[in-house]
């Protein structure tokens, strides 16, 4: 690893813990995702409680602190609590959140039982033994950072090999289930990856780390993706460039790494949820205001249309009368207008311009269609099954159909 | 003055009585977790409350605590219903932020200071007997005042807004048509989850309270499909596995929190497996009877 280490411009311990920062996001926003999507978000945070007593049972039976024993304690414990989970789900009556729940707080109570078991054999070298599964991101060694790599690797190319049956199994097991795939074996091997993937990292940079990286950057992801295909190395690319910003700033501030890098994740995922195309709240509020303006306009526009074919051209305030619209919204829409190019005024009457006339002519085209197609439309036979768009009728159901659909409209008028 | 054995029974079986009038509700809405999210992200709550006072006392840390436990349940709320997030995901964003927060402010401004939240606000259940508080002539453990006035207020919301939050659990999108709030419903129950978690915390210790919030409930929708039998049952799981556990701690010189949580998790695996309609036993039998008919109904038509 040493000229990956050297590539960084940064001393050596800053660029350790940025490249471990690196990895680590790579892998937690890969297999983060598979949690994420099958409602598991907070299995992290369940097998950070759910390894003490495997942690406990391996000091006992070793009677000493050694790394490997007490790590690979941890990890079979959070196997055997990660696929409690799922058989209790299995069951069918209990939902994962309350599966979680459930492991969690009886691993961790067992754990705690163990403890004063421990405590009570005077064994001198216990003490610490609670937090000794939990790192911190700063500590990271040059060691960890080939761990990482190799379990980057692993996981990527896992996801890589498996990634249709995996699809298939997080959306609809029972199809997976009904197309000859081994739905219990995949579920296995997801949460086998899981938990390996958390156990490892629970032991470089911590619980509450683990929790934030393997959720923020699947949920930014998915924010910003819409397929399977591309959350997943969104979600690794977002995880990647979360910790190496957040560890870059916080060496740079002199101030704890983990919680930055936290902070990070959880900002950008604030961002995408509020901006995120097509879907970001934001963006959503913006797209609904602009239809409103939109639609208010053409409203005003087939009220003055039908005005000036009652009578003489309205004033302002008389549109207002006649249409019964609050003042503010009608001055908007005419500014709109005016700005459209679509109005003429002489004077204090309004008048509708050439280009405006057109308009409020292919918007009462476009709603006699829709009522056409609202009272007649089954008479039509149209051979898509599917919902036509309702805001351009004629573009969805094509030239042909429109004028059938006028016709028929026509012929029950008469 | 009451006997301590009987004080630590008494604390816990409040614990279970405050916690499983409102466990079955977040059973039931499927944010089980709320209370592990709860115990972390009160951190930054008794790191603010320690930077502005200068103390450590438990009243001002429980109020601080307090505040930020409500602004995670808010947050979490507002997340999830955005409609992007799903309420797990949002659990998982909420708490380490304010988590990492929390750490923050300990080490940029408070190192130095023993403030962890082992120390500061977990209590520990054995503890309970030697806080006391004197009410005129006598002289009764400060949990079981605090837990007490804690479960009468979840009771009176519980009893005061049943109907209510019988409609917005199972269907919400009824109750907003006939003009019941959800979200504001919803609000209110996870500010009383909060606060609920606080105060219990500092009597008992974390790991009691999210287990008394998440397993008895668990335990009881397996066994019963009407709500208020789920929670009359929630609240005795929860009694049973306070005295249960508080007898095998002192058989076992165990921990009592840790065994009153293994006495629930046992009472859960229980009902898992031998609950009557839900359980697997009960499952498997009906498969198998299911498999008889089947093959007896094929039989006669192939004869």
């Amino acid at each position: 690893m040493g000229w990956l280490i050297d590539l960084v411009p940064l001393d050596y311990s800053d660029a350790v813990v940025v490249l471990g920062a690196m990895l680590l996001g790579i892998t937690a926003g890969a297999v983060g995702v598979l949690a994420v999507l099958r409602q598991r978000s907070l299995v992290g945070d369940a097998l950070a409680h759910a390894a003490l007593p495997g942690v406990c049972i391996a000091f006992i039976a070793t009677g000493a602190k050694d790394a490997t024993s007490l790590l690979a304690g941890a990890a079979i414990a959070g196997l055997v609590g990660a696929l409690l989970m799922v058989g209790i789900e299995r069951t069918g009556r209990i939902r994962p959140d309350a599966a979680i729940g459930v492991v969690l707080s009886s691993f961790f109570s067992l754990g705690i039982v163990l403890l004063t078991y421990i405590a009570s054999t005077d064994n001198s070298n216990q003490a610490g033994l609670e937090k000794y599964l939990f790192g911190q991101a700063a500590g990271l060694l040059e060691r960890d950072l080939a761990v990482m790599a190799g379990l980057a690797i692993v996981a990527l190319t896992l996801v890589a090999i498996g990634f249709r049956a995996l699809k298939t199994t997080l959306f609809d097991p029972a199809f997976a289930g009904a197309v000859g795939l081994p739905v219990r074996l995949l579920e296995i091997a997801m949460t086998a990856l899981l938990v390996v993937a958390i156990v490892i990292g629970l032991r470089m940079v911590g619980a509450i780390l683990m929790v934030a990286m393997l959720v923020a950057p699947a949920v930014a992801a998915r924010q910003l993706a819409g397929r399977l295909a591309l959350v997943i190395p969104l979600a690794a690319v977002i995880g990647a460039a979360v910790g190496v910003s957040g560890a870059l700033l916080a060496s740079r501030a002199e101030i704890p790494t983990g919680p930055v890098i936290v902070l990070v994740a959880v900002s950008v995922v604030i961002v995408c949820v509020l901006i995120a195309p097509r879907r970001g709240v934001l963006w959503r509020a913006r797209r609904l205001a602009r239809d409103r303006r939109r639609i208010l306009a053409e409203g005003v526009l087939v009220d003055l249309e039908t005005a000036i074919h009652a009578g003489p051209p309205l004033t302002a305030a008389e549109l207002a009368l006649a249409s019964a619209r609050p003042a503010r919204a009608l001055r908007r829409a005419l500014r709109d207008l005016d700005r459209a190019g679509m109005l003429r005024r002489d004077g204090e009457r309004l008048y509708l311009s050439q280009p405006g006339a057109a308009a409020a002519h292919a918007v009462l085209e476009r709603r006699d269609l829709w009522a056409a197609w609202l009272e007649h439309g089954s008479r039509l036979g149209v051979p898509d099954a599917r919902e036509p768009d309702p805001t351009d009728l004629r573009a969805s159901l094509g030239d042909e159909y429109a004028d059938r659909l006028h016709a028929l409209a026509r012929a029950a008028e008469r | 003055m009451l006997d301590d054995d009987l004080t630590i029974i008494l604390t816990a079986g409040l614990v279970a009585t405050a916690a499983g009038l409102l466990g079955p509700f977040l059973v039931l809405r499927r944010v089980a977790l709320m209370s592990d999210a709860v115990s972390h992200a009160v951190l930054p709550g008794i790191v603010l409350v320690y930077l502005l006072l200068g103390t450590r006392a438990p009243l001002p840390v429980i109020a601080g605590a307090a505040l930020f436990a409500i602004i995670c349940v808010l947050a979490i709320e507002a997340l999830r219903s955005t409609g992007l997030v799903k309420s797990d995901a949002a659990i998982a964003l909420v708490f380490p932020a304010l988590f990492a927060l929390g750490v923050l402010g300990v080490t940029r401004y408070a190192s130095g200071v023993h403030l962890d939240l082992d120390s500061t606000i977990y209590g520990e259940i054995a503890f309970a007997p030697f806080r006391t508080l004197a009410i005129g002539e006598l002289e009764i453990a400060r949990s079981i005042v605090l837990l007490g006035a804690v479960a009468l207020c979840n009771l009176a919301l519980v009893t005061l807004l049943w109907k209510e939050y019988k409609a917005t659990t199972f269907d919400p999108e009824f109750s907003r048509t006939i003009g019941i709030p959800p979200a504001l419903l919803s609000r209110l129950l996870l500010i009383a989850v909060a606060i609920t978690a606080v105060t219990a915390f500092e009597s008992v210790g974390a790991i009691l309270v999210v287990t008394m919030l998440i397993v008895p409930a668990a335990a009881a929708y397996l066994l019963t499909n009407r709500l208020w039998a789920m929670v009359v049952v929630t609240v005795a799981v929860g009694w049973v596995s306070a005295l249960g556990g508080h007898a095998a701690a002192t058989a076992l010189d165990a921990s009592i929190a840790g065994a009153m949580g293994l006495v629930a998790a046992i009472c859960f695996a229980l009902a898992l497996v031998a609950s009557p309609s839900h359980g697997l036993l009960a499952r498997a039998v009906q498969r198998r009877r299911r498999q008889r008919e089947i093959q007896a109904a094929l039989g006669t038509v192939a004869r």
